[in-house]
């Protein structure tokens, strides 16, 4: 009888062990699937797409698509669904313009994230803002944009109340490169080269400013013609200038080459660049010349922030083909602000989206705070991201590899 | 006739249970064909029993196996992404201060995680030269602001910026995670600060510091 009632409780436990097995893996096919019915809302997405500076554009896109892909799985916004539109501004101000109108004029549209270029920024800000639609920018780094065309006059005025950004600015990023360039790497002789576009002038303009104030020597200027590829006339330059550095204001479809050809005309000189130039592709193009080739760019490095380690997982696991870049996180952490402004207006409006809500969210933009990828994200008076860190990359074989890394704490 | 008796077996009746004497003996049971069954029959309780267990044991490790993963521990953050540093403003100069020398307040908190070690600050600039109260290292508590004063005293006029628009301290810091130095920018009142007690020191009638 013993024996028995052993057998009899044998079986059952195993029987139950093997309930809970079934049970366990069953784990992964739970939530997922995107709102059901409901509301949807529409995240706009504007970046260089196509073209030199598509690398770059791309990884803003995927990333903001994995922002609401994770809202929507988390159902972060009860009973909306988030969902992007991507356009193409192929880095022209003038197309970024028709895409801020086209956005305007989709009733679902309740934020946009972008654009890259700060010369784009300029055609769409006015867009935007004519119509109450709030802008975050992962990438925009000239100070005017939040500041004021007199920004470096002491008179800082925001022009536009619906335009953010995530990113840090060139106010801080030019002088950060100075500040390296001639106290770290003890480079006194600077050529300063831009390719005259807002971001690239404006760099150079900040970095030039405060290089000469630490004492270090302009030994030339140029402005190159960012259509073409042979510089071959302004590396000759840089070679008879006596410079032991080259400062390029702009992006990286002509720093590499730029880079590379310096060097082939003898001037064994690295050259330094920011945020624009900070892309796997810039490394390629500049070829084996350019190891020792500086960059400055914005944020931290992404192994060192325990905030990124999901979102980098995340992204791998999406399966999107191309990388994230330099402004993946700062997407992400664009496309997560807009959408924790649309959870407190729906939040404060019973449940449901209010009539006026591309002004409601422009105004609880101002006032949004969480944890990021990137780190903590609000925005202060101008708009500006309140966490300003920056780092210094160097060309280390086929990988930018940091270098310095700084944060602002004014 | 009041009683009934037995009622007697008829013709081609008989009672069950009591072979006839021209019936073949009733074959006994069918022996276990195999050597298995045999000992199965034998033992049946106990590879029972046995049987039991495997299924709880193949159950139990198949458990084991398929546990959800533990996630290995977060490492700690990296020094740099949990310390602020503030600048508070000029502060006296210690009465031992060297000539051309200046004093300025921060303060350094750490946001969380494991204790930080402030192991070294520096600034940029080859023309100055800096000292700090407390003494370095220090460890931080996470938290608490801790209040550094820094003396600077400028050596060599030539080698300092009178009007720099952004100029840092460099702090080496150091947790369980990492040693990094790192950048502190401190912003335009510092900028302003430090210009200003630069211009000072170097000034061709401040024979000695202008100490504050």
């Amino acid at each position: 009888m013993r024996q028995r009632s052993l057998i009899a409780i044998t079986a059952a436990l195993a029987a139950g062990a093997l309930t809970l097995t079934a049970c366990g893996s069953r784990d992964d096919d739970g939530g997922g699937s995107s709102g059901d019915g409901g509301t949807t809302v529409v995240i706009g997405v504007d970046a260089p797409l196509t073209g030199d500076l598509s690398a770059l554009g791309l990884g803003i896109k995927n990333s903001v698509d994995l922002a609401t892909k994770q809202a929507n799985k988390e159902k972060v916004v009860d009973g909306i669904t988030f969902k992007i539109e991507a356009l193409d501004d192929q880095a022209q101000p003038s197309s970024g313009q028709q895409n801020a109108t086209k956005l305007v004029a989709n009733k679902d549209v309740l934020g946009a994230v972008g654009p890259l270029n700060s010369s784009v920024a300029e055609s769409m800000q006015k867009v935007f803002d004519d119509a109450k639609l709030v802008q975050v920018s992962p990438a925009n780094t000239n100070p005017a944009l939040t500041q004021g065309q007199n920004w470096n006059g002491g008179e800082k005025a925001r022009p536009y109340k619906s335009y953010f950004r995530t990113a840090t600015t060139d106010a801080i990023q030019g002088p950060y490169a100075a500040q390296y360039v001639y106290n770290d790497a003890k480079k006194t002789k600077a050529f300063v080269i831009d390719d005259k576009k807002t971001y690239g002038a404006g760099l150079a303009a900040t970095f030039s400013d405060e290089y000469k104030k630490l004492g270090g020597k302009i030994v030339g200027t140029e402005h190159i013609d960012p259509e073409t590829k042979d510089f071959s006339a302004v590396a000759t330059k840089v070679k008879n200038s006596g410079a032991d550095v080259v400062y390029y204001g702009g992006e990286y479809p002509q720093a590499g080459p730029l880079s590379k050809q310096i060097k082939a005309a003898g001037a064994k000189i690295p050259l330094v660049g920011g945020d624009g130039i900070y892309s796997a592709d810039f490394i390629s193009l500049a070829g084996a010349s350019g190891a020792g080739d500086l960059a400055t760019s914005v944020g931290a490095p992404v192994e060192e922030l325990p905030s990124a380690k999901e979102f980098v997982a995340n992204y791998k696991a999406a399966g999107y083909k191309d990388a994230y870049e330099a402004y993946g996180g700062y997407s992400y952490d664009s496309a997560w602000a807009i959408i924790q402004a649309v959870k407190k207006v729906v939040e404060d409006n019973n449940g449901e989206l209010p009539d006026d809500a591309r002004a409601k969210v422009t105004e609880a933009m101002q006032n949004v705070s969480f944890d990021g990828v990137t780190g903590k994200v609000s925005f202060d008076e101008f708009g500006d991201a309140t966490n300003k860190q920056l780092t210094v990359y160097s060309v280390e074989g086929t990988d930018w590899s940091p270098v310095k890394s700084g944060t602002y704490e004014g | 006739m009041s009683g009934v008796g037995p009622v007697e077996p008829g013709e081609g009746t008989r009672a069950w249970d009591i072979p006839g004497p021209g019936t073949p003996p009733e074959p006994s049971p069918e022996p276990p064909r195999g050597r298995l069954a045999q000992t199965y029959t034998r033992h049946r309780r106990v590879v029972l029993s046995i049987a039991a267990a495997a299924v709880l044991l193949a159950g139990g490790g198949y458990l084991y196996a398929t546990r959800p993963e533990q996630a290995p521990p977060d490492p700690p953050p990296y020094p740099s992404q949990v310390v602020g540093i503030t600048y508070l403003g000029p502060e006296p100069s210690p009465d031992n201060a060297p000539p051309k020398s200046f004093s300025i307040g921060v303060e350094l908190t750490v946001q969380s995680g494991p204790q930080v070690t402030v192991l070294r600050i520096t600034q940029p600039y080859a023309g100055l030269s800096l000292a700090s109260v407390p003494r370095l290292p220090f460890r931080t508590r996470t938290g608490f602001p801790h209040k550094i004063n820094i003396t600077m005293q400028v050596t060599e006029c030539a080698q300092v910026p009178t009007n720099a628009g952004l100029p840092f301290l460099d702090v080496t810091l150091r947790n369980m995670r990492a040693i990094q130095v790192h950048s502190f920018i401190l912003g335009e009142r510092y900028a302003h600060d430090l210009s200003e007690a630069v211009q000072g020191a170097c000034s061709t009638n401040s024979a000695t510091a202008p100490k504050r």
